[in-house]
């Protein structure tokens, strides 16, 4: 069964899902950059972009605009980001910051119920697929489908356009800022809290993005958030929280254990071979491979 | 501050709705465990569901139970052995129960009856498959499906018919998916020449390329899917990406493509698929079975499936035994159930004898495999191309 053209597709694989999850761990670990809180209900704003991408192609759209139902599906994702900010989140950040991640727990752990239970009850507990026009494409010996390539090259895109946002324009340099003292852009005349809603749209977005980008591939219903998060956290750890490359490289990583686990020891435990990453990482970098050590101000 | 506090507190008491008031003390409570979300199959809990709400409907437009109405209390199980035993306890503890019919997903039934049986109020497995839910014998223990080797026996039959000497089976690491593949394994021995290829999955996963490609590599003759709800979706459409489908025929573990949605889902890759069914529109139905389907055409515009026909049966057996106990005692109707011969909605006597293995407290209808041979065919005019009945 061991040959080298599975070996190839095993990688090919394990790299495009890696850089898949990739996305939706840099939203996590964006988050808590700026904010210092993790948003547990990031699984339910990728469920919501895929709704809306499903809504759009299906109702609207159809399958040749796909690409843009993803930019609204996103966009949409971003907008219900800044109203979640501003009307759960922004409150807590009065408080005094050692409460601050207490709150956000809880009120991020709240939203996910609501968000889902509203999906189930709204839209019902079946699976739905937008459906794509686009054709198998072979990537090296790998057929892979034509959904899934577009969303790799989309998810590429958006991290380099991410990368590019926070390395070259003004409104990165302020993001950076915050990221390394909330306390120190204040006195630059930054207003944090008007950065804090921005981030948190831009976060919620980039799961709403994966969401919408993966719809096809993995199907529409009310908790297809779940594991994609549970992956995005899985590479916050091993890439280290806060850290942008290490949610690239930590993604990929995870991808192609999971992929060479499952094709060549064992596939009933494939998501095992993830959270054994995960340990191997806690026992040699307990703050990640890119990870460093906390800071509070 | 304080509006947006009561905003939290109007979205917390959204999330935690659902809760249902508990029976009058005039009622016969009825308890129903199905997965109505994920990672259950929802599509296949709903249609039960549907099928024993129907059958309350019909049981009280007849006056009744022993003089009282019917009362359906309904606990999703989301698929979950732990969700379907916390749903077990809160209807029989909480709703005063008299059985508790439904069960879709195996490890829930397997679970839920280690429960059950220290608790005393009967099960019924409507389209739960693994053999261990009645194997063990316990007396609350019944069920109306078919069983892992009948099921097994009707694949190998088709294998055998085809002449098929290398099969694939990718299989969701479950009660379910581990009996068919071990029962697969076992009964394969008995025919020599034909190879047949284990790969299973965790049903958490979305990404099952890796086992895929595994089953590409070995070059079957057919691949059976032993996934159950999304799982199912996700094989077949990463099985078409990849090459091996439509080149290498599938066949589905159960009757999942007779739901209107199998097309919506698989508009491109749907035809020539073979799927396991318990029912056929050709299939004679019972008078209360023909009762129940034009009921069920009334309120939702389609023909009756399968799971909701059993979900049906279940509510119409329980509450003939009912009636024969004269009690809702359980332990009386466990006697009654055993020593009964009740009607459902197949053209044929039921009983649940205390039979030996896996057949005790057991009434198996016919397996069917079905075989779509156009796009977006009904289900109904799929060709039958293996008709099984227990020896």
């Amino acid at each position: 069964m061991f040959s080298t053209e599975l070996v190839v597709q095993t990688f090919i694989s394990g790299v495009m899902i890696g850089v898949l999850y990739a996305l939706m761990a840099l939203g996590i670990t964006f988050i808590y950059s700026i904010m210092r809180m993790i948003n547990w209900a990031m699984g339910e704003f990728y469920m919501i972009g895929s709704y809306l991408q499903y809504m759009l192609v299906a109702w609207l759209l159809g399958p040749d605009l796909w690409w843009l139902a993803i930019l609204v599906s996103t966009a949409g994702v971003f907008v219900l980001g800044l109203f979640a900010e501003w009307s759960l989140l922004k409150p807590i950040f009065s408080k005094p910051p050692e409460v601050r991640s207490d709150y956000a727990t809880v009120i991020t752990l709240a939203l996910l119920l609501m968000l889902r239970s509203l999906a189930t009850g709204i839209a019902g507990p079946n699976q739905f697929t937008p459906g794509s026009n686009l054709p198998i494409v072979m990537v090296g010996p790998m057929p892979m489908a034509g959904a899934r390539v577009a969303a790799f090259v989309f998810a590429l895109v958006a991290l380099g356009v991410f990368w590019a946002v926070l390395r070259y324009t003004w409104y990165g340099l302020a993001l950076r800022a915050t990221s390394q003292s909330r306390v120190g852009v204040q006195t630059a005349g930054i207003d944090v809290q008007r950065v804090d809603r921005m981030a948190f749209g831009i976060g919620v977005a980039l799961a709403g993005l994966a969401g919408a980008l993966l719809a096809p591939v993995f199907l529409v219903f009310p908790t297809n958030g779940l594991v994609t998060t549970v992956k995005g956290f899985e590479i916050v750890v091993i890439g280290g929280l806060g850290s942008i490359p290490g949610a690239l490289i930590a993604g990929v990583a995870l991808g192609l254990v999971e992929s060479f686990g499952a094709a060549f020891v064992d596939s009933a435990y494939q998501n095992i071979y993830g959270f054994a990453l995960v340990l191997l990482i806690l026992v040699l970098r307990p703050n990640g491979l890119f990870g460093e050590r906390g800071r509070e101000a | 501050m304080r509006g947006q506090g009561y905003f939290l507190a109007a979205a917390l008491a959204l999330a935690s709705s659902g809760v249902v008031p508990g029976a009058a003390a005039q009622d016969i409570g009825i308890g129903l465990i199905v997965p109505l979300s994920a990672p259950g199959d929802a599509t296949g809990g709903q249609l039960i569901r549907r099928g024993a709400e129907i059958g309350v409907d019909m049981m009280n437009a007849q006056g009744g139970v022993l003089g009282k109405k019917l009362k359906l209390f309904v606990q999703d199980s989301q698929g979950k052995p732990e969700a379907g035993v916390a749903g077990y306890r809160r209807l029989v503890s909480e709703d005063k129960v008299v059985a508790v019919p439904g069960f879709f997903h195996s490890s829930v039934a397997i679970a839920v009856n280690e429960v059950a049986k220290e608790m005393g109020v009967p099960t019924m497995s409507v389209q739960a498959s693994a053999s261990d839910i009645t194997a063990k014998h316990y007396d609350i223990a019944f069920r109306t499906h078919a069983v892992d080797p009948v099921r097994v026996s009707t694949w190998m039959e088709f294998i055998k018919q085809k002449g098929f000497k290398r099969v694939s089976l990718i299989a969701e690491t479950t009660d379910y998916g581990i009996g068919l593949a071990d029962e697969t394994l076992a009964q394969a021995k008995s025919m020599p020449g034909v190879e047949i290829q284990k790969v299973m999955f965790d049903r958490t996963s979305t990404d099952l390329t890796p086992q895929l490609l595994q089953i590409k590599a070995f070059k079957p003759d057919m691949v059976i899917n032993i996934g159950v709800g999304q799982p199912l979706d996700l094989i077949m459409d990463q099985a078409t990406t990849i090459g091996l489908l439509p080149n290498t025929p599938m066949l589905i573990s159960y009757d999942a493509p007779t739901r209107p949605q199998f097309w919506q889902l698989h508009e491109k890759n749907g035809n020539g698929i073979y799927f396991i069914a318990y029912y056929s529109p050709k299939s004679k139905l019972s008078d209360i079975g023909a009762e129940f389907a034009k009921a069920y055409k009334e309120k939702y515009k389609e023909d009756p499936v399968y799971g909701a026909l059993n979900g049906f049966g279940a509510v119409a057996i329980l509450s003939q035994a009912i009636k024969a106990a004269n009690s809702t005692d359980p332990k009386t109707l466990i006697k009654t159930l055993e020593a009964g011969t009740y009607k459902s909605w197949p053209d044929a006597p039921v009983t649940f004898p205390k039979a030996d293995g896996v057949y005790w407290h057991n009434w198996v209808p016919p397996v069917l495999i079905l075989h779509f041979t156009q796009a977006k065919q009904d289900w109904k005019d799929a060709e039958i191309v293996v008709s099984y009945s227990k020896k």
